[in-house]
């Protein structure tokens, strides 16, 4: 198992495709058990048992495991109609050697995110995969989730399956694998094994320096209560919720997906109608009714999963930038005409704050790399005094070094006097960026931990939810 | 727009060619004042309704009621006008009963999360009922004041009035989309719907917004055609729809994302506008004219699609 790693633009993507014929390469040979063979095209590398993994490959969400294991290939024929049994029996063969209890013959769009990726794995392997691309596979998981998976690509390992791993998640990396080569501007820069192999070598490979730990001066007992959560119950928080946070403080909801988390923030955001409870800021109720009301109360969001809910990836980053906060940007008061010139230098402004990288304000959204499109949906707020900052999953799918930066972003907001709420499955990231962490788990807060309270093992033991098995 | 690029182009170029080469083949009857004329008041409904299908096609989703609503506004216009009503009643009563035809289009889409094109699918049959039901079937046009005349036949200035409408209702769609936070919300709903409503878009009252806005439009060109022809079919609206929704798909190929724009719009109108009076002039049989617009349609998107990729 080897592990591929290195900034957005290094050249992992170039090489996956390569690998899975994708794309052609100017020069160079792949060799297969020793023997040079011709990768020209998808077809190729399939028949080679190259299989590769791609972030959120999609499945067929009415299909069940069985199905989607066979989408793509000739099913097995009994009387001219489909052989249903001879399908499920192949499958079966093969998730009983890794995923024994993964359901067969449910529709995937009920299975948990986890799940669907092993549904994924073992669509990859079931018809005679050998060599593994894994793009990010747990990109999405919960770092319990995750474990699992390695647990699974671990077995495989042993029974002689090779596997490439491409993630962000660098303690990932230096846990599993055998191996891992650093990628850097398209060359190959270093390689490293056995002790060597620590996220700090890693990082300082790719081109950055290790994280530092960051001092954050304690939030004081004076300070506000910005955000009071007053017994809430949501549509997936179903045990009533109750905390505070105050002015300049950052807590965390670390647990699994569907968890209760998300629903809470989108509640908070006007989203998501409460089932009972009451939220207050500064002291006066606040009962939003879209995310209209929430914006006009001062409060700020950034969505999960950017491409889907939170990017306007055909239209360029001025309009991106200014759509929530529209109408403050006009030729004349009471005019409902945007003045492309005031737009255009506030965006700029607010570029310059979040460390957005990019070549034209007109350059379109789709063209950022992932970490930048976060900026870009961090940007959106960052001219204007908000009181109550919601981030969900403020750094999923984005690169180390777009990781640090949008961290000091968070921790710039909340010394604005922001009070901030991270939603997250992210271990390390509810660590660092937390002033204070409760963990969610099967809709209810189950634990909390300060700062200085809050261990790797402990949250991880907190978020687990305890199976009868 | 500073950036230039020939598959946007080639859109206006056809347009072009296409004058020219009927300019030729029948230089007296095709490039005469009368055609001119008559071509302008022929493309004049069309463009109106097919605005109307690019301010709904802007946010993504469709109206199929558009035919509908237009003979449904000219069917409530003349009956009221038949049973003594002047203009001052029987125009608001019109354009009201179509604008309700979009509120509710709008309500089911937005509120209830009905399909639009099942949704304005539904409501346009309602609506062509109410306007069957109203005339009785038979043609109407008694009781027509001779001034409600005037505003589909008449002269501006040595232009036709029609003209003047087109000019308006077009440069007014394109005005707010291209630069009211109005139509920079429509665009973002197209875009991504529920990523508009997470940055706290109004997106349902938009959308009601839209196809209310979009009933309107329809039911002015009904009325317009109305007061061309002088009197009203309750199934005359019905063949404006496809040929709406043909020059929107024309018209997006001249727009630099793909996105439906008015201007592209109305040169899809202008297009199918101008092939169907060539041929007519040159002869052509009308069942080739069809076959020939339909590949014209599959051309035009296809060379666009071939430019992209490249």
């Amino acid at each position: 198992m080897v592990g591929l790693v290195g900034h957005n633009g290094a050249g992992k993507s170039t090489l996956i495709k390569i690998v899975a014929g994708a794309q052609r390469a100017d020069a160079g040979a792949i060799a297969l058990d020793g023997t040079p063979v011709a990768i020209e095209n998808p077809h190729d590398a399939y028949a080679a048992g190259i299989r590769v993994i791609h972030q959120d490959a999609p499945l067929v969400p009415e299909f069940d495991t069985v199905e989607n294991c066979f989408l793509g290939r000739p099913y097995p024929r009994r009387f001219g109609t489909i052989d249903r049994t001879a399908m499920r029996k192949t499958i079966a063969q093969v998730a009983a050697d890794i995923a024994p209890d993964l359901p067969l013959d449910v529709p995937v769009a009920f299975l948990p995110p986890a799940e669907k990726q092993f549904v994924r794995l073992l669509r990859a392997i079931s018809d005679k995969g050998r060599i593994l691309v894994l793009d990010e596979p747990t990109a999405a998981l919960p770092a319990e989730d995750a474990h699992r998976f390695y647990a699974v690509i671990e077995r495989m390992r042993a029974q002689g399956t090779a596997v490439l791993l491409v993630s962000h998640r660098l303690d990932e990396i230096a846990e599993f694998c055998d191996r891992a080569v650093v990628l850097r501007d398209g060359k190959l820069v270093a390689a490293f094994a056995g002790a060597e192999l620590t996220p700090a070598n890693l990082i300082t490979a790719m081109g950055g320096t290790a994280p530092a730990a960051t001092h954050r001066p304690p939030i004081g007992e004076t300070a506000t209560d910005m955000l009071v959560i007053d017994g809430l119950v949501t549509r997936e928080m179903r045990t009533p919720v109750s905390f505070t946070v105050k002015a300049g403080e950052v807590v965390a909801l670390y647990g699994l997906a569907g968890s209760g988390r998300s629903s809470l923030l989108q509640t908070i955001w006007g989203a998501e109608a409460p089932v009972a409870g009451a939220i207050r800021i500064e002291g006066e109720a606040y009962r939003p009714k879209s995310p209209r009301d929430a914006v006009r109360a001062g409060v700020s969001y950034v969505p999960a999963d950017r491409h889907r809910t939170g990017l306007f990836a055909d239209f360029d980053l001025v309009f991106n930038n200014t759509l929530p906060l529209l109408s403050s940007h006009r030729v004349a008061p009471g005019l409902p005409l945007p003045d492309t010139r005031a737009e255009r230098s506030a965006f700029m402004m607010a570029a310059e704050r979040v460390a957005m990288v990019f070549t034209s304000p007109r350059q379109l959204a789709r063209t950022l790399s992932g970490g930048n499109q976060q900026k870009l949906l961090f940007s959106r707020w960052a001219n204007r005094h908000s009181r109550v900052m919601l981030l969900d999953e403020p750094t999923e799918g984005v690169d180390v070094m777009a990781k640090r930066t949008i961290k000091e972003i968070v921790h710039m907001i909340a010394a604005d006097g922001n009070a901030v709420l991270v939603s997250t499955s992210d271990r390390e990231e509810a660590l660092e960026l937390a002033d204070r962490i409760l963990v969610c788990r099967d809709g209810a807060v189950v634990a909390s931990f300060t700062r200085a309270e809050a261990t790797p093992g402990a949250l991880s033991a907190a978020a687990q939810a305890k199976v009868a098995s | 727009m500073s950036r230039l690029n020939l598959s946007r182009f080639g859109t206006l170029l056809a347009f072009v060619a296409l004058c020219v080469g009927f300019s030729i083949a029948a230089p007296q009857a095709f490039a005469s004042q009368a055609n001119v004329y008559n071509l302008v008041q022929q493309m004049a409904t069309l463009a109106i309704v097919a605005t109307a299908a690019t301010l709904v096609m802007t946010i993504s989703e469709f109206d199929l009621s558009v035919g509908y609503s237009a003979s449904l506004a000219a069917v409530v216009c003349f009956v009221l006008f038949a049973a003594g009503y002047d203009v001052w009643v029987a125009v608001p009563a019109a354009l009201l009963a179509s604008v309700a035809g979009g509120v509710v289009n709008g309500i089911l889409v937005a509120r209830f999360g009905i399909p639009s094109f099942v949704a304005t699918l539904a409501v346009g049959t309602i609506l062509s009922g109410f306007a069957f039901g109203a005339s009785g079937g038979a043609s109407l046009f008694r009781g027509m004041p001779e001034g409600f005349k005037a505003v589909g036949r008449g002269d501006f200035y040595g232009v036709p009035v029609l003209a003047v409408w087109i000019v308006v209702v077009v440069g007014i769609a394109a005005f707010v989309l291209a630069k009211t936070e109005f139509g920079r919300r429509l665009r973002a709903i197209g875009g991504n719907r529920l990523a508009a409503h997470l940055a706290g878009l109004p997106v349902m009252r938009d959308t009601i917004v839209t196809f209310a806005v979009a009933g309107f439009l329809s039911a002015l060109a009904g009325l317009l055609l109305a007061a061309r022809l002088g009197s009203v079919q309750h199934t005359m609206g019905e063949p404006l729809l496809l040929p709406a929704y043909a020059a929107v798909f024309i018209g997006t190929t001249a727009s630099p994302t793909g996105a439906p724009t008015v201007a592209g719009t109305l040169l899809g109108v202008a297009i199918t506008g101008v092939l169907a009076n060539g041929m007519t002039i040159l002869g052509i049989d009308p069942f080739i004219q069809k076959i020939m617009t339909g590949v014209i349609i599959i051309a035009a998107v296809l060379l666009r699609r071939l430019g992209r990729t490249q």
